[in-house]
């Protein structure tokens, strides 16, 4: 009985272990930002009562698929978050984490209904993943607005497309981005390696990574290189970011690239871990550099060995969406917006950006800063002949690629090496 | 190192371990405990050693200063080393790293000082030990020889030998006893326990016999065997006329069956049981009795000759097959083996019936319940949990459990810890179901028993099988020499 | 007998109190109101009737989980396996799923054939844990362990290749499943009758084997004392085998409402944790079938209500399971305490 006891007892131990393991320690957030809406229902009666009255703000709801202080994806949401409470006066109700993984047993069309019931009247998912979930999530609730961040569903000109008129779909064209992380890579490089840390393998992600390719291919050449010796290898770890048990440690991965003469990693994945391994590398004496991604200040996690990050800035978009619910001239749209070329880095008018990081060469930044000039002019990197990784022709001499075929990107590009679809 | 022990009393719950016991042993000298199981020798021995603590008022006087031994390391602090009957070991270890186990001397000890100390311990007994092999690969033997030098090399004065004869070879055995010899000579307290008298009479210096937590008598050479054995033993009380019954059909034929386990091999014993005859098992505990009876019952695979039942070959079979063509066993630990605790009796009595249909009818089992425990007479109700039980009326329980007809009951101490009127209600119903056509084979530590209720008995001694012996016909005296291991050469014509 | 199982309870409702205390001690040391945080998560998970139907769509798979262990314990056995049991159940469903997408069988046939062959993968996977035990000498707990982690290597396995979207290797999950492929739902609301109907019936089941069948009363006899169930004669290791079918079978159950009335689909983490929260419940209930429905449903609600702290505290949510697992140890704390004291007394 008592062996039984103990035996019962440190089991018991054991999987509070793994729960807790599952979960974290519960913590509090900083108490600096993060405007609370606990004052909000009154005690006795249920959170639903508190339809705001005229006077109250706005509430937008955000459902964000990592931690909201990410470095990357989900914290440039929660800026832009921010952004909108700042210029609208409205009230953001927030939950991040929301992925299977680390909120089990849940999906995210409720997670938004629990957003709904503390008062949002639109809803933002910001994640591919939530892209099933927030078209279920629209239909059944055709009475909030949703913005569904990098989606295609309401693109009429898309392969999914479907009315969905409280839906819009909003992206920005972080092509132009990579491309610039791409030659920021290639003119960093000694060694002629690049290694891009790909997140996991859809049309988004391919796009994106062939992009980084054609700007570093560009900048390679232009700087009178020999094309031959540019190698540019994409290693997918399976999710936006690293979960333990599922998906590939993008550490390790960048580890690999690193050791393996792949001198510049360029991260395609939420967060910039490859720079903490860049910094932790270049200390023991292998000179690594990376390129961060999705958020502007994520060069801030190593900025000695941080070349630069191509940026979202979901602020304007949002703020014209969000504006357009409150006033009531929403239209369901497929926003697919570039940068502001008169002002890369403009936070009122600029939806994507790219920022030199501090370990970028003078001289590369000049190059850099050129190439931006010449995007600007109108250059178009998707024109051909470009072929598809299997060496079949993707454009023709000269044609240039339709905003479909560069956002549905069958296959990485010839010259690459990865993945092009799971095996 | 002088030990004496002064009005050492022990309790268990109701039990009276060690009443009040007193003993003297001089420096240099071999002590030899003798008593048969259950008498109060380990009792005594652990109390000495640290395992358990003595009742209030007990003394322990070493070398003239009263000590108070609250653990094993306290013991071996005080000088008091204790090998056991099976040594303890931790068997994926290196001889060296076993050897180190309870050492105090801080964290990280030299292993070159220890491996050095080890050889000249082992040189000095002629043992062979080899410092990095494993543990697991020696004999029972060799793992005494190894606790030994252990023991010595933690400061042992006084040894302390549980049955260290059982298991080990007769070379080892010369081996062990020389070295005793030695270590006694050196000024050592040697405490020799054992059942076997020739061992003891052997080796000792002087002897202290046990029997029911006393000690009841204490001699020194020379030895007179049949006195020690009636002070193991006691004196003869009847429990009334022994009943001789008809026999009739052979149920039983065991032929040149041959057992093994780790320590014992039993070969080739022949026997031929008849229906309603009751043979008594009797012998030490592990001398192999027990598991020719599980053989018996086809929980131990034999690994050689036949056994048939009713003339039909079960050989090999489980003892669910046994069970099916007729044989129960009854096992000593009743609530580790024969009962489930937790569930009550109506629960058990349903269970030792055969399922009619899918769903239990409790009215029924609870009328089968209340029908039985009155019928055998068991001071519990139907609801009873098995745990919440006397002893005796746990064995009861037991009983109420076998089924009918039957041709072959097996028991293991039948009535061991009960007191004489459920002894008395329990033969009467073992005897009843001889009536009905049943034999049954039983182990008893009680020679009264066996030779009251058998009505030809086995002796079992170190996995050597008697000629069935005719219990009219035999003993306490006899018996106890045979079951101690004395007058086997005169039996001619022992099993193996 | 009434005493006793007064006492119990008395114990029991301290260890909830302390395990409560604890808790609040962890909040204030945050700067939480412990009061905010239970009325949140009390509010967030019976505030509507909305919340209450998501409570019942963790609680229909947990309830499954419970009840097949509460076979599996009762024959004294640590089916820790039991989370992978229900990854099976929601692969062999989604591979049922996707096996008739083509065909023209009618739906509801469809999803009845998806469901039973999710109890028939959970069973299977089960029975490894268990030969491994009865015939490879491999404790139940390592074979289970080591089973976890084979069934979610294959699913991600599945996800990124055979049963990979198209075009698409991504954590996603399997492409999601036609509406008709859902087990149908209550108008408006996430959770389905039907599944709550099968985890309602399932541990119906099992209390009724536990309680009134000989072969209930045969497992309990194995669970408690192997050795005495086998000269007792019952064929033990047969009927350790028959409880972790049982309870992989109901395990696979749940997986596999995971799939027709959650999820849709496969993802990675189909399980969502159930298995090792159901262990939980079933340790907590001291193995009773008759608590399980109420305390798995009070799990259910710890989990779903605790959805509210991020949201409205700006906490982490799995405070609710730092709570579960304060409570089932103080509980048992609780029972090691009380049988003492009965022992003394």
């Amino acid at each position: 009985m008592r062996k039984n006891f103990a035996r019962l007892a440190s089991l018991a131990l054991a999987l509070i272990f793994v729960l807790a393991a599952c979960g974290g320690q519960p913590t509090a957030a900083p108490a600096t930002e993060a405007p609370v809406v606990t004052e909000a229902p009154a005690a006795t009666e249920a959170p639903v009562a508190t339809e705001a009255p005229v006077q109250e703000p706005f509430v937008f709801g955000l459902l964000l698929v990592g931690p909201y202080n990410d470095n990357g994806w989900s914290q440039a949401h929660y800026e832009a978050g921010l952004y909108l409470e700042e210029k609208l006066g409205a009230k953001m109700v927030y939950l991040d984490k929301v992925n299977p993984a680390d909120r089990p047993g849940t999906t995210p069309d409720q997670l938004a209904e629990e957003l709904v019931a503390q008062g949002a009247k639109l809803v933002i998912f910001n994640s591919d993943d939530m892209k099933d979930a927030s078209t279920t999530f629209a239909k059944a609730n055709p009475d909030v607005f949703v913005i569904m961040a990098s989606g295609d569903q309401v693109w009429s000109d898309g392969k999914a497309f479907e009315e969905i008129p409280n839906l819009t779909n909003i992206m920005g064209r972080m092509e132009y981005g990579k491309m610039m992380a791409g030659c920021a890579a290639a003119l960093t490089s000694e060694t002629g390696k690049i290694g891009y840390l790909g997140p996991l393998i859809n049309d988004e992600t391919r796009r994106l990574a062939a992009s980084a390719y054609l700007g570093a291919k560009h900048c390679w050449e232009n700087a009178g290189n020999d094309p031959a010796a540019l190698q540019f290898k994409v290693t997918w770890i399976g999710f936006w970011f690293h979960i333990p048990g599922f998906t590939t440690d993008p550490v390790d991965v960048s580890k690999d690239f690193y050791t393996t003469g792949y001198d510049v990693v360029i991260s395609g994945i939420d967060n910039p871990v490859n720079l903490g391994e860049a910094q932790k590398l270049t200390a023991e004496g292998t000179t690594s550099f990376g390129v961060a991604y999705d958020y502007v200040a994520a060069c801030d996690a190593a900025p000695e060995v941080c070349i630069g990050v191509p940026y979202f800035n979901w602020g304007p978009e949002y703020l014209k969406a969000v504006s357009s619910a409150i006033e009531g001239t929403w239209e369901s749209q497929f926003i697919w917006v570039g940068p502001d070329w008169t002002d890369l880095n403009n936070p009122d008018t600029s939806s994507i950006g790219f920022v030199n990081g501090p370990a970028l060469s003078a001289e590369a930044a000049a190059a850099v800063d050129a190439f931006v000039a010449e995007l600007a002019g109108g250059l178009n990197l998707w024109t051909g002949p470009i072929n598809l990784q299997d060496g079949s022709v993707y454009l023709a001499d000269g044609e240039v690629a339709t905003d479909q075929q560069v956002w549905y990107l069958p296959q990485l590009l010839e010259g690459m090496e990865g993945l092009s679809a799971a095996e | 190192m002088n030990v004496e022990l002064k009005n050492i009393h022990k309790h268990f719950g109701k039990v009276h371990a060690n009443k009040g016991i007193n003993l003297n042993i001089p420096s240099g000298t071999i002590q030899g405990i003798l008593g048969e199981n259950g008498a109060g020798k380990s009792t005594l021995m652990k109390i000495l050693s640290g395992f358990i603590q003595a009742d209030l008022g007990s003394e322990i006087i070493l070398d003239g200063k009263p000590v108070i031994i609250d653990s094993p390391a306290d013991a071996i602090h005080h000088g008091v080393g204790m090998l056991h009957q099976d040594p303890l070991d931790f068997p994926p270890m290196r001889i060296l790293d076993n050897f180190l186990l309870g050492h105090s001397g801080g964290l990280f000890p030299n292993r070159t000082t220890v491996a050095r100390d080890f050889k000249l311990l082992a040189e000095q007994f002629d043992f062979s030990l080899d410092p990095d092999s494993y543990v697991d690969a020696l004999t029972v033997g060799e793992r005494q020889q190894l606790e030994i030098i252990r023991l010595l090399w933690l400061g042992a004065r006084i040894l302390i030998l549980d049955e260290p004869t059982t298991g080990i070879s007769a070379s080892q055995k010369s081996k062990l006893f020389a070295t005793l010899t030695k270590l006694a000579g050196q000024g050592m307290t040697i405490i020799f326990v054992s059942h076997k008298l020739e061992d003891v009479e052997h080796l000792c210096n002087q002897v202290a016999v046990l029997r029911a937590g006393e000690l009841v008598g204490e001699t020194k050479p020379p030895y007179i065997t049949s006195k020690l054995v009636e002070m193991m033993f006691g004196k003869v009380i009847t429990l009334g006329e022994r009943q001789a019954t008809q026999a009739g059909e052979v149920v039983l034929s065991l032929k040149n069956i041959s057992l093994e386990d780790v320590r014992l091999k039993i070969k080739n014993v022949g026997l031929e049981i008849r229906a309603g005859e009751v043979i008594g098992l009797a012998g030490m505990e592990g001398s192999g009795q027990g598991m020719f009876i599980r053989a018996c019952a086809g929980l131990t695979r034999p690994v050689g000759g036949r056994i048939r039942l009713n003339g039909r070959d079960l050989t090999g079979k489980s003892y669910h097959t046994f069970k099916r063509a007729g044989v129960n066993f009854l096992p000593a630990a009743r609530l580790e083996e024969g009962l489930v605790p937790g569930l009550n009796l109506t629960d058990h009595f349903i269970l030792a019936e055969e399922p009619k249909g899918v769903f239990i009818d409790r009215a029924a089992g609870q009328k089968l319940a209340e029908e039985r425990i009155q019928s055998f007479n068991i001071r519990g109700t139907p609801l009873s949990t098995v745990e919440s039980l006397s002893g005796g009326n746990q064995q009861r329980a037991e009983l109420a459990l076998l089924q009918s007809p039957l041709s072959l009951v097996l028991l293991e101490h039948p009535t061991r810890g009960l007191d004489i009127e459920s002894v008395i209600y329990i033969w009467s119903k073992l005897k009843e179901r001889c009536r009905q056509g049943a034999s049954i084979i039983f182990i008893s530590s009680d020679l009264e028993e066996i030779l009251q209720y058998s009505d030809r008995l086995l002796v079992f001694f170190s996995g050597k099988v008697s000629q069935p012996i005719d219990a009219g016909a035999t003993s306490v005296e006899e018996l106890g020499q045979l079951i101690g291991g004395k007058g086997w050469a005169d039996m001619g014509d022992e099993h193996a | 007998m009434l005493k006793g199982r007064f006492g119990g309870f008395f114990f029991q409702l301290i260890a909830l109190l302390l395990a409560f205390g604890v808790v609040s001690l962890i909040l204030i040391s945050v700067d939480a109101s412990p009061a905010d945080a239970y009325k949140n998560m009390f509010t967030g998970s019976f505030g509507s009737l909305r919340k209450f139907a998501e409570v019942l769509v963790a609680f229909v798979p947990l309830l499954l989980v419970t009840a097949g262990l509460l076979v599996t314990f009762s024959s004294g056995l640590w089916n820790i396996g039991v989370e992978g049991q229900v990854v099976l159940g929601a692969i062999t469903t989604t591979w049922v799923f996707r096996y008739f997408l083509e065909s023209d069988l009618p739906p509801a046939l469809i999803i009845i054939l998806a469901i039973l062959g999710g109890m028939v993968g959970g069973a299977i996977w089960a029975s490894f844990t268990g030969l491994l035990k009865v015939f490879g000498g491999v404790n139940e707990i390592f074979g289970g362990l080591g089973l976890n982690f084979v069934s979610t290597a294959l699913t991600i396995y599945l996800i990124f290749g055979p049963w990979k979207r198209p075009g698409v290797a991504s954590m996603s999950g399997t492409v999601p499943f036609p509406d008709e492929f859902s087990l149908p739902l209550l108008a408006d609301l996430r959770i389905s009758p039907w599944a709550l109907g099968i985890a309602l019936a399932g541990i119906v089941l099992v209390y009724f084997i536990l309680q009134g069948t000989y072969f209930g009363l045969r497992l309990k006899a194995v669970g408690k004392n192997f050795r005495a169930a086998y000269l007792l004669g019952i064929p033990t290791w047969q009927y350790s085998m028959y409880s972790f079918l049982i309870c992989g079978a109901l395990a696979g159950a749940a997986g596999a409402v995971q799939v027709a009335a959650v999820y849709h689909r496969l993802i990675p983490s189909i399980s969502s944790g159930y298995g090792y929260l159901g262990l939980m419940v079933a340790m907590l209930i001291n193995y009773q079938a008759i608590w399980a429905v109420p305390v798995a449903l009070f799990f259910a609600a710890l989990n779903i209500g605790s959805i509210q702290l991020p949201i409205l505290m700006k906490l982490d949510s799995s405070l609710s399971g730092v709570l579960q697992g304060i409570l089932v140890l103080f509980v048992l704390l609780a029972e090691g305490v009380r049988q003492r004291f009965a022992k003394k007394a």
